[in-house]
């Protein structure tokens, strides 16, 4: 195996690279491209896809019911009881866990690799690289997010579409719970992506992927565990972990949605101040020489 | 081609790590269609200079011209027309070299990708193109990192220590291709520890220690400020070789720690005094060259004051009599930062 060096051409006379695509969008196209190689990667999208199956299965053969559980006591009797169940038992830790794995770890993967120097000698700017990547781990989150909604729901009609009882003991029609069932799964985006710009930053500050993707797991914990204190309503509203409940005043008659809107809020600069922090710290970082 | 005529044009670029200067007031300057070797010691600031010029390093104080124009003028363009790596060319493990390159060709946009097999067989890697990265040796890295420094139809090259991990045969024929692209057009920055290598293929150098500009010019030039060559040399009988070297002019002798000689001479005057060695019914059971002129010059210009063995301009391993005299260069001959790299077509053709 040799360099074929006589058939190297004179590659000044071929010009500059043509056209330069649309910027941040290319970087994200590619980034999921890349994502897509991934096995852990795949491995949450075919969980995605099991996990509410088993769930479903696992609650049947069950004589007791998981009674302390919002809608835990009805996975007997209604099967929208069970996207509910699955949401409210795993909603606050698994959901971080999930945009964690790849939020946390698209920015330090390059600082494991090595390869931030490869890329960033390419046509595309800090800037473009930034948005492109922040981008996919927001795609990546957002496409669990409705993927999880989907098999859910399908899920829980698989068990069985009689009406459930709501959190307010009202009866549920089977046509209204599909409804609250779909928009309290969506109600998780805004804490899902709040986690997924904190993920992102601590991967970029911190430069590893054990930071990257342990740290707001156990974050996530943490801010649990807080939860049971009794702390001020200010410190209630602080906690990432908070908006992922705001969906139990959507079951309730009539239906509030002030925490709903609080925890926009709480998404919201989360989600600013931690982007912000992440790309101020990238956009000076040095990379490679005595980086 | 820009105002200046300089593909790259550095001047006064400082960079600091915490306490430590990596760049200390460098300019840089290279013209259009050269091989620049970029020489120095480890810690010279080398992969720092290099660094800047990709913009994965931003400097302290200076500016840097590429093309002619600085990085905040030309904005996401600052690269364009510029490809090549710094250190060990770094890939994703987990796809294949098609795959990595496909990514890269992607990042740059436009119809690179076509190129992408035609690449791989230019590198020797069209038969593992589908082999994961994770799989490929340093040397087979490098590789790719050409290939993918060629996807971008570079007309700047930069190249930090492409040959390392490369197989002589690989060695070879990357020189041959860097000779080639350069003949095209192409200006290529070298960077390399190996003088033997900047010695036939650059056309100008720069030489840097502790972040500072210790030489800068065309590599004919430097030839002829440059020192004797050092010679290893093994008789019948040394010590009336040593005492034949004292009566020659021009010649320079002294007993190596390992048996034989070492001797400072010119060509001519060490073609003069081996015959003279013969007519003396001394054998010659061995010569061969031990530090180039360019190697003893290196060494010169790189030699720490409180490191005398370099600073001797001889190997550390070589002599020990207090015959063998300091390198006949002064420092003070050398040009300090001299202007552009832009040697003479002459030389440009030898190389």
């Amino acid at each position: 195996m040799t360099l074929a060096a006589d058939r190297w051409p004179g590659y000044a006379e071929l010009g500059a690279p043509a056209g330069k695509g649309s910027g941040a969008l290319v970087v994200w196209r590619l980034e999921l491209a890349k994502l897509s190689g991934l096995l852990r990667v795949r491995a949450i999208i075919f969980l995605c896809l099991i996990v509410p199956f088993l769930a479903v299965a696992g609650l049947n053969v069950q004589s007791s019911t998981p009674g302390d559980t919002p809608f835990g006591q009805w996975v007997h009797s209604s099967g929208f009881a069970i996207p509910m169940v699955v949401l409210g038992f795993g909603g606050q830790w698994i959901l971080p866990v999930l945009t964690a794995i790849v939020a946390g770890d698209i920015f330090s993967s390059e600082d494991h690799f090595g390869t931030w120097k490869t890329i960033l000698t390419r046509s595309r700017s800090r800037g473009q690289l930034f948005a492109g990547k922040f981008l996919a781990a927001v795609t990546f989150a957002l496409a669990c997010m409705l993927l999880l909604t989907v098999t859910d729901l399908i899920a829980g009609l698989v068990a069985g579409t009689q009406p459930v009882v709501g959190l307010g003991g009202q009866l549920v029609p089977a046509g209204h719970a599909t409804e609250l069932v779909i928009v309290s799964w969506l109600a998780e985006i805004p804490p899902v992506l709040g986690f997924t710009a904190l993920a992102l930053m601590l991967s970029v500050i911190s430069r590893s992927s054990v930071v990257g993707i342990g740290a707001p797991v156990l974050l996530a914990l943490v801010f649990q565990v807080v939860t049971l204190i009794s702390l001020p309503v200010w410190g209630q509203l602080a906690l990432l972990s908070t908006p992922f409940m705001t969906w139990h005043g959507f079951w309730v008659q009539p239906p509030f949605y002030g925490p709903f809107e609080q925890g926009l809020v709480t998404c919201a600069v989360y989600f600013v101040v931690c982007g912000s922090v992440a790309w101020l710290v990238f956009r000076r970082r040095t990379i490679g020489a005595a980086a | 081609m820009t105002e200046s005529g300089l593909v790259v044009d550095a001047r006064g670029v400082t960079k600091w790590f915490g306490e430590t200067t990596a760049l200390d007031g460098v300019d840089f300057a290279v013209t259009p269609g050269v091989v620049h070797g970029l020489l120095g010691p480890n810690g010279a600031g080398k992969t720092t200079l290099l660094s800047a010029l990709f913009g994965l390093v931003l400097p302290d104080e200076g500016t840097l011209r590429l093309f002619g124009r600085t990085r905040a003028e030309a904005g996401p363009t600052w690269l364009d027309g510029v490809g090549g790596f710094v250190e060990t060319p770094r890939f994703y493990p987990y796809l294949n070299g098609r795959r990595n390159l496909a990514v890269l060709a992607g990042l740059d946009g436009g119809g690179a990708d076509t190129l992408i097999d035609e690449a791989l067989e230019r590198v020797g890697l069209a038969g593992t193109g589908r082999q994961k990265v994770r799989g490929y040796s340093l040397g087979m890295r490098q590789r790719l990192g050409l290939a993918a420094a060629m996807l971008r139809r570079p007309r700047l090259l930069i190249l930090d220590e492409p040959t390392n991990g490369m197989d002589p045969a690989g060695i070879r024929d990357l020189r041959a291709a860097l000779r080639r692209v350069a003949r095209d057009g192409v200006t290529v920055i070298l960077s390399s520890h190996d003088m033997a290598q900047v010695e036939e293929i650059c056309d100008s150098v720069t030489v840097l220690h502790h972040g500072k500009v210790a030489y800068a010019g065309r590599l004919d030039v430097m030839r002829a400020d440059a020192p004797d060559p050092v010679w290893r040399l093994r008789t019948s009988d040394d010590a009336a070789a040593l005492a034949a070297a004292r009566k020659q002019a021009g010649v320079k002798a002294a007993e190596h720690d390992e048996g034989g000689l070492v001797v400072h001479a010119v060509q001519d005057r060490m073609d003069e005094f081996v015959l003279h060695l013969g007519r003396d019914a001394i054998a010659v059971r061995g010569l061969e060259l031990d530090v180039t002129p360019l190697e003893a010059l290196f060494f010169q210009l790189t030699a720490d004051a409180a490191d005398p063995e370099t600073a001797s301009s001889v190997p550390a391993s070589s002599a020990s009599a207090s015959s063998v005299p300091a390198s006949s260069v002064p420092a003070s001959s050398v040009p300090a930062s001299p202007a552009p790299a832009s040697p003479a077509p002459a030389a440009k053709e030898s190389a």
